[in-house]
């Protein structure tokens, strides 16, 4: 008996052994993908680049190829013309992060990215703030001060109160009525952001009675927009004619929507066998947005009006904001939610590609082919007269299918103190820190509506995220401050071949990560091709569910069958 | 009762030598109408029940009702009194019109209907049960005190509104939930004031008399124990339907308690506090309601207590 105890001991102990002599090997496995489509080949003798490629274009996605080409060129081969693709390459979730940094945290650094921008990350006091500091080796102009603090609140009157008191020096979303305020204070400055936003009021054609178009339709009807503009948005909100905005091209062709039609309205629901109404619910998130400044006040506006027009009677839901976008995304909301969306870059594919794509979310339910054709189509051609007939068709159809009602573009703005220098406002979201600067400040202090969920972007779907990652991490290319033009970014120039398929980035040299190692193109290829394959090891992310290259790229390649 | 007897002499030391006899009921009102700050109770109570029972008659709008497209009003619009010199072609909205574009005053009218019946409903509901398990447990005692108490004594150690907090959300959100949560959560102190009153009780010469006569527990308990075990009751009660008003108000600021559009205090205040600044009146009048309303309970409670209470007769000269 005690002999083989014996036995077993030493074998435990050998075992072990062997074990810590095969670890380094096994952590250096990521690096070297070895996927069932993916192949690794060296491209240049001198230096190794990564390779990613599928197999064939009928897994569904829009690459099918990543490849670095030497130690400063990265090329991606795509299967249909993307024109949006430069929008698509500046855009926050696809930055570039160093790949043995990625590799160490197994693909999810979500506390402590490192990327190549003008600010790092200091220290994230979960429930309290989030801390840059400046990059001294920063490739571009340096960051103007040299501390930068994110705070959050969810209320306005509080993000105000502390602008005025002087503890914070720029708040996202003032509330509307204190638009006249901000405005009469000479110690403050408001910057009007332009309504590149939709708030829409949703439903899912999966839940009764829903399910009908007829119902839809009718509530579509008898929803009065131009009442809850008026009454509840501040100055430079419109009514929704189309779901995209004009401002983007292309973004409010075909039949403009359904005029305010009550009577009409109450027919289609009597029609769809409901006329005495239903009971259903009105959910929301109680968080500020551009598109919706007043949350709890417009519920209760819809509310009402379905009650009187419609004699539907609307429980009023309020969720956590994780939690409600994730039951939005995942089609768990069976009433009728109040979302909405602003723009990440300045295309018809980020407004219906993302909602009604035929990879969009299941947040309205089935998808309706008479949508998603004409946007595949449209997605794959160049030049905007070129893409205008899908688009009105893809319009039209939304307007007569109602998986939405739009409600309205939302103004909003940012206030800063009055001697900030270089404040602004992005159409985009995406305020860019390192510009301003407030004379005899070290620090600037900006006070959002939330917290972000996590800093690892490529992961992230909401905004307050993705205005941290902004300062801390780069991505190909870059956008305008303050606007929506496509700048270089670490890529300091591109091609594309003439039918759009091929485009090809070349990277600055010698631009240093925050950890002190130098860009290269395998950096590029990781950070990119994580996300593509959901085979690759790191491919984790926060949730795993990388919404945006989802719904911006089609299907990941090597996903597992549905 | 039984009780006068222990309460006469009380009175007698009192009040100096009075022969005539006087129910406990009679000293109780006197000495309740002799304290002025019980009487503005009083009169502030009644005040909220006569509003709550005539809110219909009193309000002048549906407080559902939005206004827009119907009246010249804007969200969250000021204060419109013709008496204090507001142009009389603009209607006449006492409190101002809220976010939603209602009339504020009609909401508060009925937001008093809604908050006292949270109050009586969930001191009831807490009451009852509380009662029920006090008594059993003062009167039996052993293990059945024991483990009755030690349960009480488990919901004691959660803070009161964050036990509330937590059984709405597993229940899920609404003013019926809210009530019963409140009603649970204050379950324990009225079971402790009756088991201690019991206990004192149980021991008293008439009810030894009862058992002799061969009376059963249940008549024991309940037609001798609990009838003269309840003054602390009524006082604690009195006092409870405040604490459960601030309670379903916090719950319903929260959104946890009545949902929109449902006018009641708590939720009016928290859908509005953002605008502190800019719009006063819309925050300053439900929590004015909540105080005057709590007030009135608190002012009656203590009275009541200081009335019904013996021991602190000669304060109340």
């Amino acid at each position: 008996m005690k002999r083989n105890l014996f036995i077993v001991f030493s074998l435990v102990l050998l075992a072990s052994m062997v074990l810590s002599a095969c670890g380094p090997k096994a952590t250096e496995e990521p690096a070297a993908p070895a996927e069932p489509a993916a192949t690794e080949a060296p491209a240049a003798p001198a230096y190794e680049g990564l390779v990613v490629e599928a197999p064939n274009c009928d897994y569904g996605g829009e690459f099918l190829k990543m490849e670095a080409v030497d130690e400063y060129t990265v090329k991606f081969t795509l299967c249909y013309p993307d024109p949006a693709f430069p929008s698509k390459a500046a855009f926050t979730p696809f930055a570039v992060q160093p790949r043995e940094y990625l590799e160490s945290t197994g693909g999810a650094p979500l506390e402590k990215p490192i990327g190549t921008g003008p600010y790092k990350v200091e220290a994230w006091e979960r429930g309290n703030q989030l801390v840059f500091t400046r990059n001294e080796d920063y490739w571009g102009e340096k960051a103007k001060t040299p501390t930068l603090v994110f705070r959050w609140s969810s209320e306005s009157a509080q993000r105000l109160l502390e602008l005025q008191s002087g503890t914070v020096d720029g708040i996202d979303n003032p509330g509307p009525d204190d638009f006249a305020t901000i405005k009469n204070d000479p110690n403050l400055q408001l910057l009007n952001r332009e309504a590149l936003n939709i708030f829409y009021i949703g439903m899912n054609n999966t839940y009764p009675p829903f399910d009908n178009v007829k119902v839809r339709q009718a509530i579509a009807m008898s929803i009065d927009r131009q009442r809850i503009v008026d009454n509840f948005y501040p100055e430079g909100s419109v009514v929704a004619s189309h779901f995209t905005p004009c401002a983007i091209p292309n973004g409010c062709v075909g039949e403009e929507w359904y005029a305010f039609d009550p009577v009409k309205g109450k027919e289609l629901l009597a029609e769809a066998g409901y006329p005495n109404g239903f009971e259903t619910e009105i959910a929301y998130r109680d968080v500020v947005r551009g598109y919706l400044p007043q949350p709890g006040v417009v519920a209760q506006d819809i509310q009402a009006q379905l009650k009187a027009n419609l004699n539907i009677d609307a429980k009023i839901v309020v969720m956590e904001s994780g939690a409600f976008l994730d039951a939005a995304d995942s089609g768990q909301l069976s009433g009728l939610h109040l979302l909405g969306w602003g723009a990440d870059y300045p295309d018809q594919t980020n407004f219906l590609d993302y909602h009604f794509g035929a990879t969009s979310s299941k947040q309205f339910g089935e998808k309706h082919p008479e949508i998603t054709e004409p946007l595949k189509k449209a997605a794959s051609l160049v030049g905007d007269d070129v893409r205008k007939p899908y688009y009105e068709a893809a319009n039209n159809a939304i307007r007569e299918l109602v998986p939405m009602i739009p409600v309205a573009h939302g103004g909003s703005a940012v206030a800063f103190k009055a001697a900030a220098t270089g404040a602004h406002a992005s159409p985009l979201g995406n305020e860019y820190f390192a510009v301003v600067e407030i004379p005899g400040q070290d620090t600037l202090v900006w006070m959002q509506n939330a917290e972000p969920i996590s800093l690892y972007c490529a992961d992230e779907t909401d905004g307050e995220s993705l205005r941290a990652c902004e300062q801390v991490t780069e991505s190909l290319l870059s956008f305008e401050i303050g606007g929506t033009a496509v700048n270089p970014g670490l890529a300091e120039s591109y091609e594309a071949n003439e039918d759009l398929t091929e485009w090809t980035f070349h990277l600055r040299k010698g631009i240093k990560f925050h950890d002190g190692s130098t860009l290269d193109a395998n950096d590029v290829i990781v950070s990119w091709a994580l996300q593509w394959d959901y085979a690759h090891p790191l491919h984790k992310g926060n949730t795993g569910a990388f919404t945006y290259f989802n719904s911006l790229f089609g299907n990941f390649l090597n996903a597992p069958p549905q | 009762m039984d009780k006068t007897t222990s309460n006469q002499v009380a009175k007698l030391d009192a009040e100096g030598l009075s022969l005539k006899s006087v129910s406990l009921w009679q000293t109780t009102w006197r000495r309740f109408f002799r304290r002025k700050s019980a009487l503005v109770g009083l009169v502030m109570l009644g005040i909220l029940v006569f509003v709550a029972l005539t809110a219909e008659i009193i309000a002048p709008y549906d407080p559902l009702e939005v206004l827009i497209g119907k009246e010249p009003v804007k969200m969250r619009q000021a204060p419109c009194i013709h008496l204090l010199g507001c142009p009389a072609d603009q209607p006449q909205h006492i409190m101002g019109v809220d976010g939603n574009v209602r009339d504020q005053f009609s909401r508060l009218l009925y937001g008093a209907r809604l908050s006292l019946m949270i109050g009586f409903s969930t001191v009831t509901f807490a009451i009852v049960i509380g009662t029920v398990l006090g008594a059993v447990a003062g009167y039996f005692g052993g293990w059945v005190d024991n483990v009755i108490m030690r349960v009480m004594d488990v919901l004691l150690a959660f803070p009161e509104l964050l036990l509330a907090i937590a059984i709405v959300s597993v229940l899920g959100p609404g003013l019926i939930n809210a009530l019963l949560a409140i009603g649970i959560v204050s379950i324990p102190a009225y079971a402790r004031v009756v088991r201690a009153s019991v206990l004192s009780v149980r021991e008293m010469d008439y009810v030894s008399a009862t058992r002799a006569l061969g009376g059963d527990n249940f008549r024991i308990l309940f037609n001798r124990i609990l009838p003269n075990a309840l003054t602390p009751l009524i006082v604690r009660g009195t006092l409870g339907i405040a604490g459960a008003i601030i309670d379903a108000a916090a719950l319903s600021f929260l959104g946890l308690g009545a949902q929109p559009p449902t006018p009641e205090w708590g939720s009016m205040l928290g859908a509005e506090r953002n605008q502190v600044f800019t719009a006063p009146h819309l925050v300053f009048y439900p929590g004015f309601a909540i105080m005057f309303t709590v007030l009135s309970f608190n002012l009656l409670g203590d009275g009541l207590r200081d009335a019904l209470d013996p021991r602190l007769a000669h304060v109340s000269k």
